[in-house]
């Protein structure tokens, strides 16, 4: 075993630990106790603003290609 | 408690595949406790997935053909419309989907591996180490998630579709390689690799915020199947992107 599949696939192994033993527990008061959350309650996300960012990402590396930028 | 009270119990992530309504005002409090998603179950469950995604994974890696790819890639795709507009499916078809996209990725990084050899195992451990960091950071808050973070990550994830979209419509009418810097090993190339990394990995943050409280409203128990498949989707989608960045790295 070479030290590239040692190190990678080491650190695959001991994440996937971890997802499966902390995945299982709460998250802390820190993160569920606040006011902002995100709501997934229906009506408040915004999907014309989402719309009109998405279309300025876009923009902006099309033009960024067509500029001839690589 | 009917089916189609449960369909409405999904919101809008970040991650593509959430897109209903979130109807969780306390409307499965009826459910019985055996009966209700929970944090464990849906963890089990994507461990089941991706075990599924393993096993074809390597049969297409030591069987490397296209049309192995090729199916697994059409199959995913059908599996996950299904899912998605019929999540009261997701207990069949999260498997299917699973299945299918092991067959995708097994092949596809076997074309990558005889290019840069190691490149597999660099990307999955990247992959999963990515999972694990953020799963840390959600959980002790320090990474919040709120609707501005979350109309950020949506709205990102919209306009690499599109400009993804644009690509392959580019280069099936004759646009020569459709957007340049998309595959280019070059800065921009890189630059652009590394937001689109970026932005699935935040995606994870989204799905993790959806099961945390899908579970706290006590939801069906088959949306833990949909919350496992919603998190392989982005899984599968940061593999590439981790896949494609090292290439562009290795390539210099």
């Amino acid at each position: 075993m070479d030290l590239n599949t040692f190190f990678f696939g080491g650190l695959a192994l001991v994440s996937l630990g971890a997802f499966f033993y902390l995945g299982k527990f709460k998250a802390s008061k820190a993160q569920t106790e606040r006011d902002d959350r995100i709501s997934w309650t229906k009506g408040k996300f915004n999907w014309r603003s989402c719309l009109t960012i998405a279309l300025g990402i876009f923009l902006v590396f099309f033009f960024l290609s067509y500029l001839g930028y690589s | 408690m009917s089916k189609h009270q449960a369909l409405n119990t999904f919101g809008r992530s970040g991650n593509p595949v959430f897109g209903n309504k979130f109807d969780g005002d306390a409307q499965f409090r009826d459910l019985p406790a055996a009966q209700k998603m929970t944090l464990e179950g849906t963890v089990n469950k994507t461990g089941m997935l991706l075990v599924l995604c393993f096993a074809t994974a390597a049969i297409s890696w030591n069987i490397p053909n296209p049309v192995l790819m090729i199916a697994g890639m059409g199959v995913g795709f059908i599996a996950a419309l299904v899912t998605i507009f019929k999540p009261t499916m997701a207990p069949s078809t999260a498997p299917v989907y699973a299945l299918a996209q092991g067959l995708f990725l097994g092949g596809i990084t076997v074309i990558f591996e005889a290019q840069y050899p190691g490149i597999a195992v660099q990307a999955i451990g990247l992959t999963f180490g990515t999972l694990a960091s953020l799963l840390i950071c959600y959980k002790t808050g320090i990474i919040k998630p709120t609707e501005n973070f979350r109309l950020m990550i949506v709205s990102a994830t919209a306009g690499i579709g599109l400009l993804y979209m644009v690509n392959i419509i580019m280069t099936m009418f004759g646009g020569g390689s459709g957007i340049g810097f998309i595959h280019s090993n070059g800065l921009m190339g890189i630059g652009f690799s590394l937001f689109v990394v970026g932005i699935a990995a935040l995606n994870l943050v989204l799905d993790f915020d959806f099961i945390e409280q899908g579970s706290e409203n006590g939801l069906p128990k088959y949306m833990e199947w949909f919350g496992a498949f919603t998190l392989m989707v982005t899984l599968v989608w940061l593999y590439l992107e981790i896949l494609r960045l090292l290439a562009k790295l290795r390539s210099n």
